[in-house]
């Protein structure tokens, strides 16, 4: 193999004892040259499976991003949290322990979280985040922490029955509740973040179809060269590589479209609402720039594996070898 | 070399093309397979590459059971076997060159191996001038040859040949048995099916004839009929 890449696919075992498989010597330059070659021939075809990868996960991407900010906005409405119990700020460890221990003993509580001063003051800072000054003004020791409680029951009614035994313990400030509003939106937001995620799941599905449907057609249009192929004895994954691979810069080069379609809706939108008051409904919609690229992994990602399922599946159908 | 034991081999469930058939070729035979179109001749040889496989029976090829050779070894298997169509099967958009050197190509040789191998069997073959040819570019019995030296790239053991001259004349077809004669001179075991009473009574040559897929005759230095 002097002088060739070679990727060594299987173990090398003695042919002449037939035990197993020998090794399969692919050179890349070959793969890169037929697949290369492919995605030239069916241009048209090519061309309608990246658009589409690229949309799809485009949608994804910057759903993504949105779904992140709306969460962030609404803070702790998103995780189901009812009912809000805050301690004084002088409560001592032993007061805000015997109410933890109240609230797990309790069957009406599903689960709580405890924020303590540290994470409230992060919380305070991004919810004031355009009035600067008063943050200023607020000593974190002063602000009071808070157990979030998400109650088995969602009848306001009941919820704040279950508040009021939790009310009297020592050390309590005060018990508060979500608006029926709030938890209307919630469940609203829920809905809407079901739908999206189905339509983004129907969007790859297509994608996966379309990436499948051009192998398809490659594989037929070179039936000739498979056939002798097949009788000089190609390995069937010297074949198969080709189309696999196809199918994967496929499935990648439109996740690289998608990924800097979501780059320019990042930066429009912190451009345009993020950075502008006025805005307060949308401004208040924002994601970390670690969002964003785990966003453009995700997409990278599932990119390249709709494209190997598409082209692996056309290949497993239409490539017998 | 090749070895049956009483292979069966029978399409969609009811089809016998090969029935109860127990044979035995050795190195460096040259053997006729004759008999009426339908008889299983082509059956016989696409069993032997594992084109298709055996319903019933055996077949050992350079001594081991093809039946039981799982199916990524089935490529190893066939590069020891080289097989010639009588359509040819070239690739109308390669040259005369790149016809050949695919076979090298698609098994993987380093192209230093292939810019050796590709001219010194298109010399062999007669065809050293025409390398940069395409296919339409050639007669009938220019392409056969074509053929020939893909088949025959890799030295193969044995030479599968399915009516190589059902599409030649016979002077051209002359020239393909000349070729296919000394390919056998160099030790690889020839089974060639055919039609051509001229070729088998000419040559002389081991003839096993089958009728309906039964072997009905199997005769040294034998005839057409
Ligand atoms: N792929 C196939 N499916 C079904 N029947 C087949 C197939 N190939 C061959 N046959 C049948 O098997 C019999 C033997 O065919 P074949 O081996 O091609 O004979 P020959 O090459 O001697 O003409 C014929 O009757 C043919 O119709
Ligand atoms: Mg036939």
């Amino acid at each position: 193999m002097a002088g060739s890449f070679a990727i060594r696919l299987a173990a090398s075992t003695n042919e002449q004892k037939g035990s197993g498989p020998d090794l399969v010597a692919i050179r890349l330059d070959y793969v890169a040259k037929e697949t290369g070659s492919n995605l030239v021939r069916n241009i048209t075809l090519t061309l309608a499976s990246v658009l589409t990868v690229a949309i799809a996960l485009a949608f994804v991407g910057v759903s993504y991003l949105i779904g992140v900010g709306i969460e962030g906005s609404f803070g702790g409405l998103q995780s189901d949290v009812r009912m809000f119990v805050y301690m004084n700020p002088t409560a001592t460890q032993d007061q805000i322990d015997s109410v933890r221990k109240a609230l797990e003993k309790s069957p009406q509580v599903d689960s709580i979280v405890f924020l303590d001063q540290a994470e409230t003051y992060k919380e305070f800072k991004r919810l004031f985040k355009d009035q600067p000054d008063f943050v200023e003004s607020i000593d974190p020791k002063e602000l009071p922490q808070s157990f979030r409680i998400k109650p088995t029951s969602t009848d306001s009614e009941v919820v704040s029955a279950v508040g009021k035994q939790f009310e009297d313990l020592p050390g309590v400030y005060r018990v508060e509740y979500a608006s029926k509003l709030a938890s209307d939106i919630k469940r609203s937001l829920d809905t809407l973040n079901g739908w999206i995620t189905k339509f983004g799941l129907a969007l790859i599905a297509v994608s996966v179809m379309l990436i499948f449907n051009t192998i398809r057609t490659a594989v037929f249009a070179r039936r000739r060269e498979i056939e002798v192929m097949r009788l000089v004895g190609a390995s069937n994954w010297f074949i198969r590589l080709p189309f696999i691979v196809e199918g994967m810069v496929q499935g990648l080069i439109g996740a690289i479209v998608a990924s800097g379609l979501t780059w320019s809706f990042d930066v429009l939108w912190k451009r345009n609402f993020v950075n502008q008051r006025g805005l307060d409904l949308l401004n208040n919609i924002t994601w970390e720039s670690s969002n964003l690229w785990i966003a453009v992994f995700t997409v990278l990602t599932v990119g390249a594996v709709a494209g190997a399922i598409g082209s692996g599946v056309a290949v497993g159908r239409y490539l017998r070898v | 070399m090749i070895k049956l034991e009483d292979v069966s081999k029978i399409y969609k469930g009811e089809h016998i093309a090969l029935r109860d058939a127990t044979v035995e070729i050795e190195k460096g035979e040259f053997v006729f397979l004759v008999g009426s179109s339908g008889s299983g001749k082509s059956t016989f040889l696409r069993l032997l590459n594992r084109a298709e496989i055996a319903d019933k029976g055996v077949i050992y090829v350079a001594g081991k059971d093809i039946g039981s050779l799982p199916s990524y070894r089935v490529p190893y298997l066939r590069r020891n076997i080289g097989t010639v169509f009588q359509d040819f099967k070239l690739l109308p958009n390669k040259t005369v060159y790149e016809n050949v050197a695919f076979a090298l190509e698609a098994i993987g040789r380093p192209k230093s191996a292939i810019r050796e191998a590709v001219p010194q069997i298109l010399d062999l073959v007669g065809l050293g001038r025409k390398d940069g040819s395409y296919p339409h570019e050639l007669s009938g019995g220019e392409q056969q040859r074509v053929s020939i030296a893909r088949a025959f790239i890799n030295r193969p053991l044995i030479l599968l040949a399915d009516e190589p001259t059902g599409n030649l004349d016979p002077a051209t077809s002359v020239g393909i048995m000349k070729l296919l004669d000394r390919i056998n001179r160099t030790g690889t075991t020839v089974v060639m099916a055919t039609h051509d009473r001229g070729i088998v009574d000419t040559m002389r040559r081991r003839v096993i004839e089958l009728d309906r897929g039964r072997i009905v005759r199997d005769q040294a230095r034998g005839v057409y009929e």
